[in-house]
């Protein structure tokens, strides 16, 4: 099912692991080239900025490989285009499922993920031209199932978003087209949806077997808590009521409201005590969400006073907490822990390396396979 | 999702018992870092503060006065520069830790604001009249004198942002006089040398063991200036038997530099300016040709760069 080695993807996993307890002393230095040793993952995953140079070149050159066919073969219709895309795209996938990924053990390289989108893009693209697809539902339809396999098959996170967003759009398609309730019934499928996907995502985050996938289930958690808090935001509800069915102000607006404010409200808290990092960072997010959508309809106070108030106010909450953790660190600690998001290390790796100057720990791997981090390549700039 | 690990790792006797009970330990009691989020909020917090301030001001400056502001963002800047001073770690030639979590952030936040109190003396009172070079080579120096000082490479940037300003702003008179056309060559000239300097000061910190953590901030600088000119020189100027063998000397450099030091940020970077280099070489020097021929170069030269990357180094997890 999956296209890499599984093997490999354990030993790595491990590896990663065990590198963590090693930085915190948990066992000897004896013991970690040991643990090395057994467990080599052989994948060719390089540095991300070398993960970035051979993906540009990748696209420079199957571009010409588009650009040098299309002359010498020079097709005269929709059908041959289509044909020859289709073409294309199979010889990618083929030589990314043969040459990099069986021979060459390329995981995360820049090529694999190049020819894999690409091979995609050139497939369904063909198939498009060759039927004459419409846009919308059966458009939709008809990409689906690429981008579940490319997200199971090859582990891609950038597909299995792709996917969720692909799902979403077909259910409020169908739902916005029911007659008479359609405006009740669009904010309850989006969260009926959401709420039935972080639930899956949830259990197999937890699922051993899965492991491999913990890494996409993760993005189909994060954009699941997103997708259920749009669901219900006023904003999105009101804007969305304006533009499907020309009304000016959603029904049950109360309950929007409060929708709008106890959610995020309820995933911070949930997320400090069932120490949940992913929902607390999307409460955060929601709850500032929310704030902008208060002041979207209520301008209560001039911009500038909002700002400076709203600031001080955060500075505050954010500096009293550092102060209070770092004197009495105990569950909860300011210092930051060693394994990091993607996000993170880019804020790092900008901000704090290029600007401030603050050292960046660096981590290695396509995927980390544990649920609710984002591993990119590694970000160090040094091997 | 440790635990199947751990258990993997203790049955293949690569962990004794009590080191597997150890790290389950440390698993289960580790604290929940709120690192990431508190420290986002701060920037935020103070963002807001500081737009929403700014605006206050702005709106209200017939009542406040100009120079009531200007004091008021000298005081904080003075301010955050003592603070700096207070909590100043004691010198070292080498890298010194930050003494408390905010201290990096409000020395950047002085220089800052000396830039701002700068630019409204400027802006109000002409302070510098026309020698913009003056108000330039002030905070130049000034955040030089406090990045060494202070350890701070953020702080390094902005001297040297500073640095590269007075250099533009000082060569950039002379050719309006001149009236020829030389005012690219002149920048393109200048250009270069600052990529050079930029380069070497590094390298000679590097021997004196003076900083050397310092040299990935200069060269980072250096390696775009340096490669930018040569380009611009290749394009605009288009004196290819000038300017080519220049952007191959830097590129080598950096080669050989990012061998040296194992970076792949800097090898990256230079393969991709030699690249656009010799290809814009290769293709303004043969015209006419059929538009196969240009697809057939990209293809091969691609594949050879790929080829280059991946064994360049072998980055294999064995």
């Amino acid at each position: 099912m999956i296209a890499y080695d599984r093997k490999s993807l354990d030993a790595q996993q491990t590896v990663e692991y065990a590198e963590l307890w090693r930085k915190k002393g948990l066992f000897s230095e004896e013991k970690w080239q040991q643990i090395r040793e057994q467990h080599p993952s052989g994948f060719y995953s390089p540095n991300v900025f070398v993960r970035i140079g051979l993906a540009v070149f990748c696209v420079v050159m199957l571009l010409a490989i588009v650009g040098l066919t299309g002359l010498i073969l020079s097709p005269d219709s929709s059908e041959s285009v289509a044909l020859l895309g289709m073409l294309f795209g199979s010889a990618c996938l083929f030589m990314l499922e043969v040459q990099l990924i069986r021979n060459k053990r390329h995981f995360g390289s820049g090529l694999d993920d190049v020819l894999l989108y690409a091979g995609t893009t050139a497939i369904i693209s063909g198939l498009f031209l060759l039927f004459d697809i419409p846009d919308g539902l059966a458009a939709y339809i008809v990409v689906l199932p690429f981008l579940v396999a490319g997200s199971i098959r090859y582990l891609d996170r950038l597909m299995a978003a792709g996917a969720f967003v692909c799902t979403l759009l077909i259910v409020l398609h169908i739902a916005k087209d029911v007659p008479q309730v359609a405006v009740y019934v669009l904010p309850l499928t989006g969260m009926v949806f959401s709420l039935l996907l972080y639930r899956f995502a949830r259990r197999g985050g937890v699922r051993v077997e899965w492991r491999y996938w913990h890494g996409v289930l993760a993005v189909v958690e994060l954009l699941a808590l997103l997708t259920f808090y749009a669901s219900g935001n006023y904003w999105v509800v009101q804007q969305a009521g304006h533009y499907f069915f020309g009304m000016d102000a959603p029904p049950a607006g109360g309950l929007f409201w409060a929708f709008t404010f106890i959610v995020p409200a309820y995933c911070i808290f949930r997320g400090i005590r069932a120490r949940d990092r992913l929902m607390l960072d999307v409460g955060i997010a929601c709850m500032a969400a929310a704030v902008f959508t208060f002041r979207y309809y209520f301008n209560v106070l001039p911009l500038a006073w909002a700002a400076a108030t709203g600031g001080a106010v955060l500075f505050l909450i954010s500096w009293l907490s550092i102060r209070y953790l770092r004197k009495r660190p105990h569950s909860y600690a300011y210092e930051p822990e060693e394994k990091d998001t993607l996000l993170q290390r880019v804020q790092e790796e900008i901000f704090d390396k290029a600007i401030v100057g603050q050292a960046a720990p660096a981590t290695t791997g396509k995927t980390s396979m544990e649920g609710g981090q984002f591993g990119g390549g590694g970000s160090g700039g040094d091997f | 999702m440790y635990k199947p690990v751990l258990t993997d790792l203790v049955e293949k006797n690569l962990l004794e018992p009590e080191d597997a009970e150890r790290i389950g330990t440390y698993e289960k009691t580790k604290p929940f870092s709120l690192h990431w989020e508190l420290k986002t909020m701060l920037y935020v917090g103070v963002l807001l503060l500081n737009v929403g301030l700014g605006i206050l001001i702005y709106e209200n400056i017939d009542t406040v006065g100009h120079a009531v502001l200007i004091v008021l963002v000298g005081l904080a800047s003075a301010g955050c520069f003592w603070y700096a001073w207070r909590h100043r770690a004691p010198f070292s030639r080498g890298e010194v830790e930050s003494p408390t979590p905010y201290y990096d952030y409000i020395l950047l936040l002085g220089c800052f604001t000396f830039l701002i109190m700068e630019g409204y003396w400027q802006y109000q009172y002409n302070v510098f009249g026309d020698r913009y070079g003056l108000a330039t080579f002030i905070p130049m120096v000034l955040f030089f004198v406090l990045a060494y000082l202070f350890d701070n490479r953020g702080v390094l940037s902005l001297a040297i942002s500073a640095l590269a300003s007075w250099v533009g702003i000082t060569v950039a008179p002379e050719e309006m006089l001149s009236q020829n056309d030389f005012k690219s060559q002149t920048i393109i000239i200048t250009g270069i040398l600052l990529g050079v300097v930029l380069a070497a000061i590094p390298t000679l910190s590097e021997r004196l063991d003076f900083k050397k953590h310092f040299s990935v901030t200069w060269l980072n600088f250096s390696i775009h200036i340096l490669m930018v000119s040569c380009l611009a020189g290749l394009f605009v100027l288009d004196e290819k038997a000038v300017y080519f063998p220049l952007l191959a000397l830097s590129v080598a450099f950096y080669l050989w530099y990012a061998r040296m030091r194992h970076s792949f940020y800097f090898m990256v970077v230079a393969v991709i300016y030699g690249y656009i280099g010799f290809t814009y070489l290769l293709l303004s020097s043969v015209s006419g040709l059929e538009f196969e021929f240009y697809m057939l170069y990209f293809l091969i030269s691609c594949g050879i760069m790929i080829a280059f990357l991946i064994n360049y180094k072998k980055h294999r997890n064995a």
